[in-house]
Order: C-alpha cells, then sequence, then structure tokens
C-alpha cells in the first residue's frame, strides 16, 4: 500500500506519543550514559574528563571480559536451548491436552514468585551441606559426585544456567499466543492429506508462528544480556566472580562510586546488544524469505 | 498435584497409548512438576520457623507456623499497598500496551524511512540495563514534579515497558494477514479505523500476551518503587515485603508469608489475561 | 494502630520520664514556623531499634509540636537504602537526615553537601556525653561531618557444649592453640568455625580483622597494604576454611548464622545487634551455651591481647542547610535522640551498643555484658577492615576471599586482588 497523506498525519499522531516516552526514558538517559562514560567521576565531586580511558580499563579487567563471555554464553544457551524447549511445549499445549490451560498457567508460575525466593529456593537446592541435589545424587548412590555446587569454579556458572533453563513460560506463552491465531482450516486440510502430528508443526506451525519465535529469539538473546537480578540474588557473581555479568558488574561499579566505569559498561552492553540484534534480524530475514 | 494426576490418567486412559504420547506426557508433567515445585517449597517454608528454613530447609515443618501470616498482615498498611500495586500496575499497563499497540501497528503495516532503525532502537530499549539510570531516572522524575506520586511510578513503568511491548505486539501484528486490511482499505476505511476495527481486535492475543508481561514486571518491581516514593502511604507491596528484611537479619519465613499473599492477584490476574486469547479462529484469512 | 499505639507509649512515657528536661530544651527553641525534616530511616520494621526509635521520634514530634516535625520515611531493605541515599547525593537532593555506615565519612564530606556539627558540638556538655575517641572518628577536615551512634565491638562467641566434646572448657588464648582446637572439633565431626565468602562476606571479614590486629598491631592500617601483616593474616583466614563448613565458598549470612544457630558450629563472630538471636533463635537452649570470648594472640604478633576491632557501626549525618533554623532543628533532634537515658532503653530492648557513654545495664544478657566490659577494657579499638578501607577494596574483599580459599592465588596474590581494586 502507498502512503497517503491521510497515512502520514496518522503515522506520526500513532508513533509520537510512544516516541516522546522513549525519548524521556531511554534516549536521553542512555545520552547521559554516554556522557558520563567519558569521565571518571565518583558522584561526589567535579567529574573530570577522560575521554576513552574507561573503556580502556574495563576491557582490561579481567571480570567484565569474563561477565561478557557468560552474556554471550547465556544467550547462546537462552535462544538454542530454552527457545526450542518453549516452542516445544507450545506446540505440545496447542494441541489441547487436558488440563493445557492449568498447565500454561502452572509453566508461568516461576515469573511470577518473586525472584528472592526463586534465588533462596535454588541456593538451598544446590547447597553442600544440605542441598537436594546432593541428596538426590546420595540416593542414587553417587555421593562422589557431591559438592558445592555454586561454590566451586568449574561448576558454579552451569549451575545458575541449567536451573533457569527450564523455566520456559515466558517465551511460551508468546508462542502459544501466536500458534492460536492460526486457522483450524490448515490443520484439518493436513489430517485429510493424512499428514502427521510432527510434519504438521514443521509444515504449518513453525512457519507461521515464525514472528513468534523470531520475537522469543530476539527477547531471550536481549534479556540474557542484560542478566542480572537472578544472578545477584543467587550468587551475586561469585564464586571469584566466575558466575558475573555486565549488569552485575555495573551494578558493583555504581556501588564503588564509579560511575564513568559503570557507565562505560553500559554502553559497551547496548553495543554488543545491537550486534546481535541486527544478527538475530539478518537471520531471520532468510527464514521469512522463504515464505514470501 | 492430584489434578495432574488425574489428567495424566484420564488422557492416557483414553488415547492411544503411543511412545510418542508417553513422551509427550512426560514432558508435560516433568515440566509442571519444575515449575509447581518452587511455588510449593514456598508455601512450605512459609509455615516454617527461621532456623528450620537454614537447618533443613526440604523438610516439612514441626509446627505449622501460622503465625507467619498473622506477622504478614500485622505489616501496617498492607492491604493499601496491594491497593496501590493494583492500581499502578493496571494503570500502567493499560497506558503502556495502548500505546506500544499504537506503535507496533505503524512498524509492523506501513513502510516508512526509518521504521526498521525504530525497531532496532526499541529492541536495543530492551537491553538498556535499568540499574544504571537510576540517577537519570530520579533526576527526570523529580524534574517533572513525579517523586513520591503514583503517577510518577506509572509513567516510568508505562515507559520503561514499551520497547519490550512493542516487540512482542509488532511480532505478533506481522502475523495477520493483509488481505482483510486491503479490503477494508478499498471500501474506505482509514488509517484510524483499519486500526481499531481491524488490527487491534485481531492482534488481541499479541497484545494480551504483551499485557500479562508488562503487569507482572510492574507488580515485582522494587528498585524504582523505592527509590521514587517516600510515603508509606503510596508505596507498593513489593515494599511491603521488604518489611521483614532489614539491616542485620532477614525474617525469612514471615516474608515468605508475604510473598505468598503478594502473588495471589497477580497469579489471579495473569488467569484473567491469558483467558482473554482466543484460539482457534476459524476465519481462513487471519494469517498467512 | 501500631503507630497509635506507640504514640500513646510514648506520649506516657514523655510524663514519666523528666519532662522538664525536654520542656526546657524546646522552649529555648522558636522558629518562625513549623520546620519539616525528613528522614530515610533504616531503623523501622522489623529492625530491633525499630520499636523504641519510634517512640522517640513520636516523644520529639510531641515535644517540638508547632516547631519541628520529623517525617519518617521507611527504608527496610537496606540495600536499597544505600542506592537511594547514593542517588540522592549524586543528584543533589540529599535527604535531611540519614544515617551511614558503609559510605565513607571522607567520600560524602567531599561532595561538601554535608552540614558541619562542629560550631554545635564543641567544647559543649553535649560533647562530653560521647565516648573517648568518637568524635575525632567523625571528624574530616577540621569538619566534625557526623554524630557518631550506633557503635560495636566484634569478639568471638563459642557454643561451650560443642567445645566440652572436644574437651575444652575455655576458648584458646593464641591462634596456633586455636587451630589445634580445630582440629579435635573436627575429629568429631564439628565445624569449627561458620565462615562465607558470599554477599559482603561480612564475618570472614571481622575475622580477618581481628587477625590483622593480632599480627600487625593498631597501628597495621596506617602502614598500608603494603605491610607483609595483611599476608599473613590472610594465611591463618585461610587455614581457618580448613576447619568450616563445606558451603562457606558462597555462604551468605543467613547461611552462617543458621550453623551456628542450629548448633552445627563452634566459634562465631558478629556485632553486639546479633547477641539476642542466640536465645531467640538458637535451638536446643543454646542462649544458655554460649559464651563471650576475645580474639586470640598471634605468637610473635605485634598485637595485644585484649584488643580487637570495633568501630563506629553508624552516623547520623544532615544535608547542609542554607537556613539557620533548619540547622537548629537537626541539632535540637540529634541531641533529642542521643539521650542517655533513651539510648540505654534502646540498647536494652536492640541489643545495640552506641557511641555515647551508658551506664552497664545489669539486666543485659551475660554475653553483651562480657564484649562491654572487654571492650572497656581493651588496649585498643581497631576500626575493622572494611571501614579502614576505600570502599572498592571493601567490596572487592568478597572475591578476593574466594580466589584465596579455591586455590586460585596465595596469600599474597590475595592482597595483590585487593590492591587491584584501588584507583
Amino acid at each position: 500500500m502507498k502512503l497517503t497523506r491521510h497515512d502520514r498525519i496518522g503515522l506520526v499522531s500513532f508513533t509520537l506519543p510512544g516516541l516522546i516516552l522513549f525519548l524521556l526514558f531511554f534516549i536521553i538517559p542512555v545520552g547521559y550514559v554516554l556522557v558520563v562514560s567519558l569521565f571518571k567521576w565518583d558522584g561526589m565531586t567535579e567529574a573530570v574528563f577522560v575521554g576513552f580511558d574507561n573503556y580502556a580499563s574495563i576491557w582490561k579487567t579481567s571480570v567484565f571480559r569474563r561477565s561478557l563471555t557468560n552474556n554471550l554464553v547465556w544467550a547462546l544457551v537462552a535462544t538454542c536451548v530454552q527457545v526450542p524447549l518453549a516452542v516445544l511445549m507450545a506446540l505440545i499445549l496447542n494441541e489441547r491436552p487436558r488440563g493445557w490451560k492449568l498447565f500454561r498457567t502452572v509453566y508461568y508460575f516461576p515469573q511470577v514468585i518473586s525472584g528472592v525466593a526463586l534465588a533462596m529456593l535454588w541456593s538451598a537446592v544446590y547447597n553442600s551441606e544440605y542441598g537436594l541435589l546432593n541428596g538426590i545424587l546420595k540416593l542414587l548412590g553417587r555421593a562422589d559426585l557431591a559438592k558445592n555446587w555454586l561454590g566451586t569454579l568449574q561448576t558454579a556458572f552451569p549451575a545458575v544456567l541449567i536451573y533457569w533453563v527450564f523455566y520456559i513460560g515466558y517465551y511460551m506463552v508468546i508462542v502459544m499466543s501466536d500458534l492460536s491465531g492460526i486457522s483450524k482450516d490448515y490443520y484439518e486440510a493436513a489430517d485429510i492429506d493424512g499428514a502427521g502430528k510432527i510434519r504438521q508443526a514443521f509444515a504449518i506451525s513453525l512457519p507461521l508462528a515464525r514472528n513468534g519465535i523470531m520475537t522469543c529469539v530476539t527477547l531471550a538473546a536481549v534479556m540474557s544480556l542484560r542478566q542480572f537480578e537472578q544472578v545477584y540474588l543467587l550468587t551475586n557473581g561469585g564464586p571469584a566472580n566466575r558466575t558475573s555479568t555486565m549488569v552485575l558488574y555495573l551494578y558493583k561499579q555504581i556501588q564503588n562510586m564509579r560511575y564513568g566505569l559503570a557507565n562505560a559498561a553500559s554502553v559497551m552492553l547496548i553495543i554488543v546488544g545491537i550486534i546481535v540484534i541486527v544478527g538475530i534480524r539478518q537471520l531471520f530475514k532468510l527464514w521469512h524469505a522463504a515464505y514470501e | 498435584m492430584t489434578t495432574i494426576k488425574q489428567t495424566f490418567r484420564q488422557a492416557s486412559g483414553h488415547k492411544r497409548f503411543t511412545p510418542a504420547n508417553l513422551f509427550k506426557w512426560l514432558l508435560i508433567v516433568f515440566f509442571a512438576f519444575y515449575t509447581l515445585f518452587p511455588l510449593l517449597w514456598l508455601i512450605v517454608s512459609s509455615f516454617k520457623t527461621n532456623t528450620e528454613l537454614f537447618g533443613n530447609p526440604f523438610a516439612l515443618p514441626e509446627v505449622w507456623q501460622f503465625v507467619n501470616y498473622q506477622n504478614a498482615f500485622r505489616v501496617s498498611g498492607m492491604l493499601m499497598m496491594m491497593g496501590n500495586s493494583i492500581f499502578i500496575a493496571l494503570s500502567a499497563t493499560l497506558l503502556n500496551v495502548v500505546l506500544a499497540s499504537m506503535l507496533a501497528y505503524c512498524l509492523s503495516r506501513f513502510t516508512f524511512k526509518g521504521n526498521g532503525a525504530i525497531f532496532t532502537m526499541f529492541s536495543a530499549g530492551i537491553l538498556v540495563p535499568l540499574n544504571a539510570l537510576m540517577v537519570p531516572y530520579f533526576i527526570t522524575i523529580t524534574s517533572i514534579g513525579l517523586y513520591n506520586t503514583r503517577a510518577g511510578l506509572i509513567l516510568l513503568y508505562a515507559a520503561t515497558g514499551i520497547p519490550m511491548s512493542t516487540v512482542i505486539i509488532r511480532g505478533l501484528m506481522e502475523g495477520i494477514s493483509r488481505e482483510i486490511e486491503e479490503a477494508a482499505y478499498i471500501d474506505g476505511c482509514g488509517f484510524y479505523g483499519r486500526f481499531t476495527r481491524i488490527v487491534f481486535p485481531l492482534s488481541r492475543n499479541g497484545i494480551m500476551t504483551a499485557a500479562t508481561f508488562q503487569f507482572i514486571t510492574c507488580w515485582n518491581e522494587f528498585v524504582f518503587a523505592n527509590l521514587l516514593t517516600s510515603s508509606q502511604n503510596i508505596r507498593t507491596i513489593q515494599l511491603g515485603i521488604r518489611y521483614f528484611t532489614n539491616q542485620f537479619s532477614t525474617d525469612f519465613v514471615s516474608m515468605y508469608a508475604a510473598i505468598v499473599i503478594s502473588i495471589v492477584p497477580s497469579i489471579l490476574l495473569y488467569m484473567i489475561f491469558q483467558n482473554q486469547i482466543i484460539t482457534g479462529l476459524s476465519s481462513g484469512a487471519v494469517k498467512g | 494502630m501500631k503507630k497509635l499505639l506507640s504514640l500513646i507509649l510514648a506520649a506516657i512515657l514523655l510524663f514519666s520520664l523528666s519532662a522538664s528536661a525536654f520542656a526546657q530544651s524546646s522552649a529555648e527553641f522558636n522558629p518562625k514556623e513549623e520546620i519539616t525534616l525528613n528522614f530515610p530511616s533504616i531503623w523501622v520494621g522489623t529492625d530491633s531499634k525499630a520499636p523504641v526509635f519510634a517512640e522517640m521520634v513520636a516523644a520529639f514530634n510531641e515535644a517540638y509540636k508547632g516547631k519541628v516535625n520529623i517525617v519518617i520515611e521507611e527504608q527496610t531493605d537496606y540495600q536499597a537504602y544505600r542506592d537511594k541515599i547514593r542517588t540522592m547525593i549524586t543528584t543533589g537532593n540529599l535527604p535531611d537526615l540519614f544515617s551511614v555506615d558503609v559510605f565513607k565519612l571522607n567520600d560524602l564530606v567531599a561532595s561538601g553537601k554535608l552540614m558541619d556539627f562542629a560550631p554545635y558540638l564543641t567544647d559543649s556538655e553535649w560533647a562530653k556525653t560521647f565516648s573517648d575517641g568518637s568524635l575525632q572518628e567523625a571528624t574530616v577536615e577540621n569538619q566534625l561531618v557526623a554524630i557518631p551512634f550506633e557503635s560495636a565491638g566484634f569478639g568471638l562467641y563459642y557454643n561451650t557444649e560443642l567445645l566440652e566434646k572436644a574437651g575444652y572448657t575455655e576458648f584458646p588464648k593464641t591462634y596456633d592453640e586455636m587451630f589445634v582446637m580445630a582440629e579435635k572439633l573436627k575429629e568429631q565431626d564439628i565445624v569449627a568455625f561458620p565462615l562465607m565468602t558470599g554477599e559482603n562476606a561480612w564475618t570472614s571479614m571481622l575475622w580477618y580483622s581481628n587477625i590483622l590486629l593480632a599480627v600487625g598491631g593498631p597501628e597495621v592500617y596506617n602502614r598500608g597494604l603494603d605491610d607483609p601483616a595483611f599476608v599473613t593474616a590472610a594465611e591463618v583466614l585461610k587455614k581457618m576454611f580448613d576447619y568450616t563448613s563445606s558451603d562457606a565458598v558462597g555462604a551468605g549470612a543467613a547461611v552462617v548464622n543458621g550453623h551456628f544457630l542450629n548448633f552445627e558450629a563452634a566459634v562465631y563472630t558478629n556485632g553486639p545487634w546479633f547477641l539476642p538471636r542466640f536465645a531467640k533463635e538458637g535451638v536446643n537452649d543454646l542462649g544458655n551455651k554460649v559464651k563471650f570470648a576475645l580474639p586470640p594472640e598471634y605468637t610473635g604478633g605485634m598485637g595485644t591481647f585484649g584488643g580487637m576491632a570495633g568501630t563506629v557501626q553508624a552516623y547520623l549525618c544532615a544535608a547542609k542547610q542554607d537556613n539557620p533554623e533548619k540547622e537548629q532543628a537537626i541539632v535540637e533532634f540529634f541531641k533529642f535522640i542521643t539521650q542517655p537515658e533513651w539510648l540505654y532503653k534502646l540498647a536494652a530492648t536492640a541489643g545495640s551498643m552506641f557511641s555515647i557513654k551508658l551506664e552497664a545495664n545489669p539486666d543485659d544478657i551475660q554475653v553483651k555484658q562480657d564484649l562491654a566490659s572487654a571492650m572497656a577494657a581493651a588496649p585498643y579499638l581497631v576500626k575493622h577492615f572494611n571501614d579502614q578501607m576505600p570502599t572498592a577494596v571493601a567490596n572487592g574483599f568478597p572475591a578476593a576471599l574466594d580466589e584465596l580459599v579455591l586455590g586460585e592465588v596465595d596469600a599474597q596474590g590475595f592482597v595483590q586482588l585487593l590492591k587491584d581494586n584501588l584507583d
């Protein structure tokens, strides 16, 4: 459709309120972040301009580099394991098995419960003295594997990732709402053709829900990059910063009253994020093109 | 738990037993257990003593401590805070999804210069770490005179949620067939008419999904609720939950009781929102 | 309801206490119009100081009715409180009144936004009520930027029943002997020291502070992080982790407290505010089985037996005011809440100690009385490690400790990691 004058006025009036809020709560604050990232500032005394020194100095710290790596691994696991699991469960529940509405609600519970309680639960599960995981290992006769899961260099980060990867409710709900818009006609036609469930999933459901899936992949990547609360509450980045993330790093710099470093880390996070988002969009354009 | 067992039995009872079916139900039950576990643990723990909680976190309480719930209800202004949370979260959600769906409509149904850039910008907006923005947000909210007001929180939540909601709604709007819209266009339906009569109702699923997330996020938000308010009578339930923490210790079990109380409304509203999602449309042209 | 009750209580109290004294001080101060002071306070909610503190504020508001009104903003989450105060200082929106502990007074002074109390305190009767040296600690660049309020000493507390199982009736006097005892406890499958590296590694930091003093003496911090005492103390601390619970790495305060309260670990350290919890929350009648002990001596160290870590735990601060009447109102309020009569009551109910000289309370639990007399007799009380170090070094302590305990670095490397946090 070509844009008419009427459309143009419509576009402006519809985008303006949102864009103004975006300007006020994102563009200007991020501009502020950008400016502060060029200064050495403790929030108390006069700021001193240092150019890109803050960037150079956080890049040199191993804690920041490890945080960045952790975030990237996190994003990879989220997009390649968590989202596919969510899609699988969305496909299954979309078949309306008995109690599917109940399950749709239950799967979302972990997101509803406050993060504080969730963190307490999992630190208790992974605890070495009274933890549930070690208890199960003991029952299985593998007490030799028992350890302080969140306090061991090699297991801490995987432990943080693994418990969370099965909390799929968030993405499942998005995919389900996209799947639910697909007409029954398609499936009925496919049934008549004798196509099995799996073929139907690949031929009908997945392609038609591709926008929902792309939304999930984008959100999963982006939210992994700004991961904070889970780690902060569960390990506070420990042991020895092995579970740190970029946002946790910058929060600690704020606590250290090093606003310049903190804001430089924010800028780096945003840059990495934009690269990832654009990458994902390109990938999905290929998929999209296949159906246009 | 019985409901799950029953459904399992019924489901496997009247359907043909196949390995695929078994696998499906194994998955369903695994996830149900995995996601119910935190809630069950939370509820059981909210009846223990703190010493029991740290002595043996997975045992049942020796004596069920109903006093924890008495403590939770004794927090001054608990109902007030609950009311504030409902008001703030609902208002912010409403404002947020209206603005976001308007934006998403423009971004998904029209090609214009800067469309892609705006979308990338909004996606990037999701990853802006809000912790880094305590100082700028404090300045913004105080300078427009909204410090210590409900309106301040509503505005902040609605605004900070816009990128996320726009991305979700736009994603689901894209899937809607353009044919109906084109037909309406030919019938003389304008920019606004196509939005209110066609695209908005048809993207109801996406909008409800975004609203769900937005509501839960507002409900659970703590940092800015504490930073931007000072009077007890406008504060939210998350601050009520924190009543049981203090400088040197936390009364976890009473806090858990307060959490259990506080998640009841959010679970109810979640279910109401999700039930708005219509399924199995039979009008063939919606998607494609 | 609760507020009403405390208000009534406060009113009754006001009559029963020396009401004339309050009336007098109030009569001298007559501002042109009522002054409102905002006070985001952490002494609210379930804090042990909350009930009496609320009484104090209500009593003040009553005594200064029409003149000064203190408005309390409840701040229960401590981390969020720090975030808020920090943000308010940075944006120039300092609250009228606030309390400070982790923030370094030096940092705050640099902002130039703090009220100077020196004109109101120097050589006054009020100044004489403070314990020796506490006002000096609040003096930065000749400005008295804070009123010392809560204080603390960090002794050791041991479970007598668990120690008896290892054949001990008294706590060892040197670190060498302490490790011999720890070995015997280990043979009985008892955790000697519940330690932590999670959160701010609080109790481990307190141990480190006491070991540092034993090794390097009271002047150790003045000699800086290059002093070998920091390395030696780290070695001792690392050895203690051989006798701790398996979940120590990553453990938070709740886990550590849980081990001691649940009779699973023998020797504990913390501030005086924790002491009432031995009886309230401990199993097996723990309250009657805990004894106080002085930190041991380090053989060949520069410390003196009896010296320990002790500190001003919290200061009262105020924002610099343009209006002299407002400054006067702040002084009136701080004077009011630092009256020994009130603090005596606050100490009795909350278990805390204060930087104002108070009479000994014969009704205090034994461990607290022992701590108080040990502090009075101590050859020196030196601020703990976190208080001594720049913010970034203090915040970097837990991660450095992780590396040390997990064997990634040695004691030398541990100190180097601490130093890396300096600018």
